[in-house]
């Protein structure tokens, strides 16, 4: 029979071999399914601010796992886990590992970018895990979004609070908002996978999408606007003076944080409080 | 330049969702372009009809003394049509255009219900873009 | 308007926009993890999934129809290669063919030879009778109704389910004639 035959038929999905994440389908399918997204939720709301958390809770479902794909759609077998242990050796210096991960997985590309940043933010003599991270949050922009966000920004107002901006989001690309309903934003979706990302990497946060209107421009911009926890400020402050393998010792023994079993494939991510 | 100075676009029941005109000729209050749209959607029921044409698909073009107008339907049943200056070119390439921005801006925005009138800020933007003589022009490419 | 070619579902693919099928494929997860949530019983989600197809099934057809210049089919021989062929690559990027036809020609199999959106998926024993790609049957069945072909689509094998392949069976109710319906009492 033709087409049957391209099949393999897996007992299992782990024994599937996880997919090398280059397949692509049309932005148009994507867009459908999103709009109906969008619509079913409609229905099971009665306000504007409860559909931008359902839209939100969904993206952070997606983000969660996209964290999950990254971390181990990567072909020399470095993994979360792993990759952390090797910044707990003294004797590896960054450089090797940034050699090390130089060609590798999407994860890696974030932590190199990560790696390169804070290579240079040392003689400064001061970490910021927050620049980290986003920059970690807008690779993985790139993986799913097909690009990095235009522009991020650390908030001035707060210090706490960071910005990923948009000219156009994919999600709100073909959409527009009716007036009735105010300030809505779909981008709720991309805030939650964001907030996704960023909680299953250790920095809980709270994400919000907003429009911006921009000077000479029909359409606002929309910016997601991501301000961390708590647990992530004090975190910080500890690191004031610290150095790289002091961060992500941090992030470690953080009480919130995240061990990472990457034991088998496909698994969900195993969040445990230590 | 030859001028457009009108778009319509009837949903298949004959009920007019969108109307815009362009200039100053031929502008019309509400009820009379309600009134154009249900009278061209039955003519076009017609001419199919009366066509000796087998399958024939309806009016595609009507030409005028002091306006054309061009037609387009889609197999789902949407017409799309333009009332132009006589002898305006690549009428067809512009349904075809703005068709395609129907399908973008209209159909996939979750606050569009089907069948009902259309009022989408980004398919206004984008088709008075597509709709500027310079950008017609480029279809006869 | 001199008639153009229709256009094969590999070049309109290799045309259009592209996302990464993984975000298509997780947030499809979310929807249906939503709907489980949602409606907790597994029959009302297979229903709900099929009804937003459906629902997508009629936005997409006339994006299909502006893309692929198909013009009417002759018959519904035509309309199934069209949607296997072209229809199901164009948007999904995955060729499907057309077989196991009846007699008379109302009914026929289309067998996917991939499925984006179970990637990463397995039933578990709470959700054993789920149909995970209900969407796809309802998508077909709303895009059909829109050119006036009443159709019932449902799946016949599924890989979740444990067989070998994916084969949406499309059958044939109804050809709504295309004319303008002036006998109608409406």
């Amino acid at each position: 029979m033709i087409g049957a035959g391209k099949i393999k038929q897996y007992s299992n999905v782990l024994d599937k071999p996880l997919s090398k994440g280059k397949q692509e389908v049309s932005s148009s399918a994507f867009a459908f399914l999103f709009s109906e997204l969008v619509q079913y939720n409609q229905t099971q709301v009665d306000n504007i601010a409860e559909l931008e958390r359902r839209l939100e809770d969904a993206g952070y479902a997606v983000g969660a796992r996209v964290l999950e794909l990254l971390c181990h759609r990567d072909k020399n077998g470095f993994t979360c886990e792993t990759t952390f242990n090797m910044f707990y050796l003294d004797h590896v210096s960054i450089q090797e590992i940034a050699s090390l991960m130089s060609s590798n997985c999407n994860f890696c590309c974030g932590i190199f970018d990560l790696l390169n940043f804070e290579a240079n933010r040392e003689t400064e003599g001061k970490l910021d895990c927050w620049v980290s991270c986003l920059l970690y949050t807008a690779q993985c922009g790139k993986c799913y979004f097909g690009k990095v966000a235009d522009s991020l920004e650390k908030g001035t107002e707060h210090e706490d609070e960071y910005m990923i901006s948009e000219k156009e989001l994919l999600v709100n690309r073909f959409i527009s908002i009716p007036k009735d309903m105010g300030t809505f934003n779909c981008g709720a979706f991309v805030a939650g996978i964001v907030r996704g990302v960023l909680d299953g990497a250790g920095f809980p946060a709270v994400v919000t999408a907003h429009f911006v209107p921009m000077e000479g421009q029909h359409r606002p911009r929309t910016t997601i606007l991501i301000k961390f926890g708590e647990e992530v400020l004090r975190r910080e402050a500890r690191l004031e003076h610290g150095n790289f393998n002091d961060l992500v010792k941090a992030i470690i023994a953080t009480p919130v944080d995240v061990k990472y079993t990457i034991s088998f494939l496909h698994s969900s991510y195993d969040l445990s409080h230590e | 330049m030859a001028a457009i100075y009108s778009l319509y676009i009837i949903n298949k029941s004959g009920g007019l969702i969108f109307y815009k005109d362009y200039g100053s000729a031929g502008r019309m209050d509400t009820n009379d372009s309600l009134r154009v749209a249900s009278l061209w959607h039955s003519m076009h029921a017609i001419s199919q009809q009366l066509s000796p044409t087998v399958g024939c698909l309806g009016i595609e073009l009507l030409e005028a003394d002091t306006f054309d107008l061009h037609c387009f339907q889609s197999l789902t049943g949407t017409k799309l049509f333009v009332v132009c200056e006589p002898g305006t070119q690549h009428m067809e390439g512009l349904l075809k255009v703005i068709y395609e921005l129907y399908t973008d801006y209209v159909l996939k925005n979750p606050f569009y219900e089907m069948e009902m009138p259309i009022r989408c800020e980004l398919f206004d933007i984008n088709l008075s873009q597509a709709i500027q003589k310079d950008r017609v022009a480029l279809l006869g490419r | 308007m001199a008639p153009v070619a229709p256009r094969s579902g590999d070049a309109i693919f290799a045309s259009v926009e592209h996302v990464n099928a993984e975000l298509f494929t997780l947030t499809y997860g979310a929807i249906v993890r939503q709907l489980l949530t949602d409606l907790e019983e597994v029959e009302e989600v297979n229903k709900q999934l099929d009804q937003m197809g459906y629902n997508i099934g009629v936005r997409l057809i006339d994006e299909f129809l502006a893309k692929s210049n198909v013009s009417r089919c002759v018959d519904f021989k035509e309309t199934a290669d069209v949607i296997a062929k072209i229809g199901f690559k164009m948007f999904l990027g995955v060729g499907a063919s057309v077989t196991n036809w009846d007699a008379d020609g109302t009914c026929c199999s289309i067998v996917l030879e991939d499925n984006p959106l179970v990637d990463f998926v397995e039933l578990p024993d709470t959700c054993q009778g789920l149909y995970y790609c209900n969407i796809l049957s309802g998508v077909v069945r709303g895009a059909l109704e829109m050119v006036s072909m009443k159709t019932e689509v449902t799946w016949v094998r599924d890989m979740l389910r444990g067989d070998d392949a994916f084969e949406l069976q499309v059958k044939l109710l109804k050809q709504v004639p295309e004319e303008y319906p002036y006998k109608d009492d409406e």
